[in-house]
């Protein structure tokens, strides 16, 4: 009988088990994240009625087996809304989630192997404790294989670095909160012209994806590498840099992301800077005030530094919105292209023509192709929606400036049918500041909306606290369960006239 | 049909500005030959030169990032006993590949340049498409205009442009092209000799050299496909239509903006032309396919105004093969490519000879030092 108890426990793991393989995978294996993750998910919703009896369930096994068969109930059912497969993130069997998955079945064989010594209810308990524990197992088979996969990416990293002495193209390295794919993609199409420019896929900004890049793309007539380097903590730009050498260094923009790793925006501007230090000339963003003290830094360490502005048309780059919202591009005082279409992020435009005057283009050529530059897709352009109403797609945005400027947008536009809808799961990864940035956040859309759709739980309480604030004559507060709900909503509510800006937008393995 | 029951490997990709198109049609060749119930595989070669062996069932899209998941690193290894074997993991040996043939579908660099077909025959693998000379001939559009005025037949004039080269005695505007490239890849339309010579320090496609031929906006494309086995034949004659009306020449977008590749680009296939034009087109694209050794299936370029005819260019492995181009007679894919097989096996592309090196200069050489005394 305990012996079945126990297979039915052995099986049981199994869909916890690809619920926070999958959670592990999304958040790039690392050990703790899952974790996290299952705080959140148990505390929410109906969870907790299902995690309390889950864990009474393996107290009471130990003088009545059966009992485990809630605990297995809750491993399987719970927590209701982590889905198995995912449908925005599906589960993808790579070979580091199929190597994880086999030191997570091993580290089971071992606890409940250890567990039997003791006697097979011994083993059914172990068992059913490791039910409950699978985050953490997880995250201990992450640490575990950290060290096999750092020698894998070793290898790759130096395969990439020896392609890179043998190419010897010159390096464009771009990083920044945010901004950072539209200026290499700005970067790449200016040059595009002149120079055999190879930039990095959007997704390929770490080091295994970089050494990626290079080893896949980089052929052998390349030019120009353009390079977007990302961040999660200090020290990892530097080390990029290490091998992919920059010859003009960009940072684009600092702004809260990734707080939840960095804690402190200060700690962010340390580690982008790192992308200076071994970069004769750099191009930084000077309208803000911790950029502009970083070109200072390093005009007295001898780099050729391009201070560039949205704002400034005296620096030496600088890249000015009209009033029929085209562009104007300065640099060094003389005018190189105006009518420059599309909501481009401006200070992105002037990085990119200053790395393009850096690598000696002709000032002509960066002008005519500024006239085709392309614009990036789903940025804050309304579109009619199915229902006849306008939508602003700003789901790709996932910081507190950018949400900000989607709200302009949304007051911008006629809605002569009379609503304002924003649709939002609000922001993450925001660290110490995330409730309050969200509370600011809803504060200031419930002002300028009608109604504002709360989706998922995961900011739930930080947005309706913001909205509350609002105070009267706000905007009404709808809870929706999650994305799709969200959009059906808009559907059976809204109409021809009416307008709704979807702001953000999180993986499903969020609540 | 000759239904040879050989392992196929179907070859695309490589260190190209082509390398996406050649993708498109080594998987449409790959599922064809799975259609007809050949025994297929990918060998996907990377913009870096990698070899990996892919499931040929693949769609474009597994493409997009780079070496899609799941392909299995594989080397090419020349000399006796040569070709495609996997590295072999840590427990296991190199193992090799089992292709008797490889479908060539590499366009625009190595592969319709003559450096894979020259691996391949010192690796002794059979394969499809052009030799190392016919490939040759036909990337290099200079070598290829000297073929074709030294046989007589009508072609625009065709000059090397360098930095200090003289006026190439006719006007301008003019067409400035890479001198190697399969695609209209880097071509560009300039009005004057100054504004070419520009272009060539600024266009990074004219870097290995490019070509002036004058800018006749009157005239028109017109292609023709051929294939060699079981005997030398021509397709239907295709026009193909210019996407956008202000477009100056058929650009690369216009062939392969479409997602498909070559065979879905716009057309008019057969195209309306005088029976005398027509004659003379196939005439002289005979003539073109025995001068530059055709083999496999190739597509013939020309240039007209409804009534004179220009030859302009060779595609020695075209975009999907030509296979749209076998209308009228109707050949279908499957047989176009069957018959490429049966050719690579029956008439190998290099057969190296050491005929006559039987060691009589040697005995009678005396010594090394006496020759260089």
């Amino acid at each position: 009988m305990t012996w079945v108890l126990l297979g039915v426990c052995l099986a049981g793991l199994v869909p916890g088990a690809l619920r926070w393989l999958r959670v592990a995978q999304r958040e790039h294996y690392l050990a703790g994240s899952v974790f996290r993750f299952a705080g959140r998910w148990w505390r929410c919703g109906l969870n907790p009625a299902l995690a309390l009896p889950g864990a009474a369930g393996v107290v009471v096994a130990a003088w009545w087996p059966p009992a485990v068969l809630v605990t297995v109930a809750a491993g399987v059912v719970g927590p209701v809304g982590l889905g198995l497969r995912g449908r925005t993130s599906k589960l993808a069997w790579t070979r580091r989630l199929r190597t994880l998955a086999g030191v997570v079945g091993g580290l089971e064989v071992v606890a409940v192997g250890a567990g039997l010594l003791g006697g097979v209810r011994m083993g059914l308990v172990v068992a059913a404790w490791t039910i409950l524990a699978l985050p953490l197992v997880v995250d201990l088979a992450c640490a575990v294989t950290a060290p096999l996969e750092e020698r894998l990416a070793a290898g790759y990293v130096a395969r990439a670095a020896d392609r890179l002495r043998r190419v010897v193209p010159q390096v464009v390295a771009i990083t920044g909160s945010y901004g950072k794919t539209s200026t290499k993609g700005y970067v790449a199409h200016l040059l595009g012209g002149s120079r055999a420019v190879v930039a990095s896929p959007a997704s390929f900004n770490n080091r295994a994806g970089l050494a990626r890049a290079v080893n896949e793309h980089l052929a052998d007539s390349t030019e120009v590498f353009v390079a977007e380097m990302g961040t999660y903590g200090p020290g990892e730009i530097a080390e990029l840099c290490r091998w992919i050498t920059p010859d003009v260094a960009v940072i684009t923009a600092i702004g809260p992301v990734h707080l939840e790793r960095f804690r402190t925006e200060e700690r962010i501007v340390e580690a982008k800077s790192e992308i200076l230090a071994s970069a004769p000339a750099v191009v930084l963003v000077v309208d803000d005030g911790r950029l502009a003290a970083l070109a200072d830094r390093a005009a007295t360490e001898g780099r050729r530094v391009h201070r560039v502005s949205a704002l400034d048309p005296s620096a030496d780059v600088s890249a000015l919105v009209e009033e029929d919202g085209t562009l104007t591009v300065r640099a060094g005082g003389e005018e190189l292209a105006r009518g420059v279409p599309g909501h481009a992020q401006p200070g992105n435009v002037a990085c990119a023509v200053a790395v393009a005057l850096e690598l000696g283009v002709d000032r002509a050529e960066i002008g005519r192709r500024l006239g085709t530059l392309p614009t990036v897709a789903h940025r804050l352009e309304p579109v009619a929606g199915s229902g006849g109403a306008v939508v602003l797609d700003d789901t790709y945005n996932a910081n507190p400036a950018g949400a900000r400027a989607g709200l302009d947008r949304l007051a911008s536009l006629d809605s002569p049918g009379g609503r304002r809808v924003v649709v939002t799961p609000g922001m993450v990864e925001l660290g110490p500041r995330q409730e309050e940035e969200n509370a600011r956040f809803a504060e200031a859309a419930a002002g300028v909306a009608t109604d504002l759709v709360v989706v998922g739980r995961t900011n739930r309480r930080a947005l309706l606290g913001g909205a509350a604030r609002a105070g009267v004559g706000a905007a009404r507060v709808e809870e929706v369960a999650g994305r799709s709900e969200a959009v059906a909503w808009v559907r059976a509510q809204l109409g021809p006239g009416d307008v709704v800006l979807y702001e953000n937008d999180l993986p499903d393995h969020y609540p | 049909m000759t239904a040879s029951p050989a392992a196929i490997a179907v070859a695309f990709g490589g260190p190209s500005p082509e390398h996406d198109v050649s993708v498109l049609t080594g998987l449409q060749a790959a599922r064809e030959l799975g259609r007809v119930g050949r025994s297929v595989t990918g060998l996907y070669w990377s913009k870096t030169g990698d070899w990996y062996q892919v499931d040929p069932a693949l769609e474009a899209t597994a493409f997009v990032e780079g070496v899609p998941r799941g392909a299995e690193p594989v080397r090419l290894t020349v000399g006796p006993g040569g070709g495609f074997a996997s590295a072999g993991g840590r427990f296991g040996k190199a193992r090799p590949l089992a292709a008797a043939v490889v479908v060539n579908c590499c366009h625009g660099g190595p592969g319709e340049d003559g450096s894979l077909q020259g691996a391949l025959d010192l690796a002794g693998m059979a394969y499809t498409g052009p030799t190392v000379a016919g490939a040759a001939v036909g990337m290099d559009k200079l070598a290829f205009a000297g073929v074709v005025e030294a046989a007589g037949l009508p072609a625009l004039p065709r000059r090397l442009l360098e930095a200090g080269s003289p006026d190439p005695g006719f006007p301008g505007p003019y067409i400035l092209k890479p001198r190697f490239g399969g695609s209209s890849i880097g071509v560009e339309v300039v009005e004057d000799l100054a504004t070419a010579r520009a272009r060539l320090g600024a266009n990074p496609h004219l870097r290995q050299g490019a070509v002036l031929e004058p800018y006749r906006p009157d005239l028109h494309d017109l292609n023709v496909g051929v294939r060699s086995w079981p005997g030398l034949a021509l397709s239907a004659i295709e026009k193909p239509v210019r996407a956008t009306a202000s477009a100056e020449i058929l650009g690369y977008q216009d062939k392969y903006g479409g997602g498909e590749g070559m065979a879905s680009a716009p057309r008019e296939l057969p195209a309306a032309l005088s029976e005398a034009l027509a004659g003379t087109l196939r005439d002289c694209a005979m003539t073109v396919a025995e001068l530059c050794a055709v083999r496999g299936v190739a597509r013939i370029d020309f240039l007209a105004d409804g009534e004179t005819l220009f030859v302009n260019e060779i595609n020695t492995v075209p975009g999907s093969l030509a296979r749209y181009l076998w209308v009228d007679p109707v050949v279908p894919f499957g047989q176009l490519l069957d018959d490429m097989v049966t050719e690579a096996l029956e008439r190998p592309a290099a057969r190296f000879s050491a005929v006559g090196a039987d060691g009589a200069v040697l005995r009678a050489a005396g010594s090394i030092a006496g020759k260089l005394g």
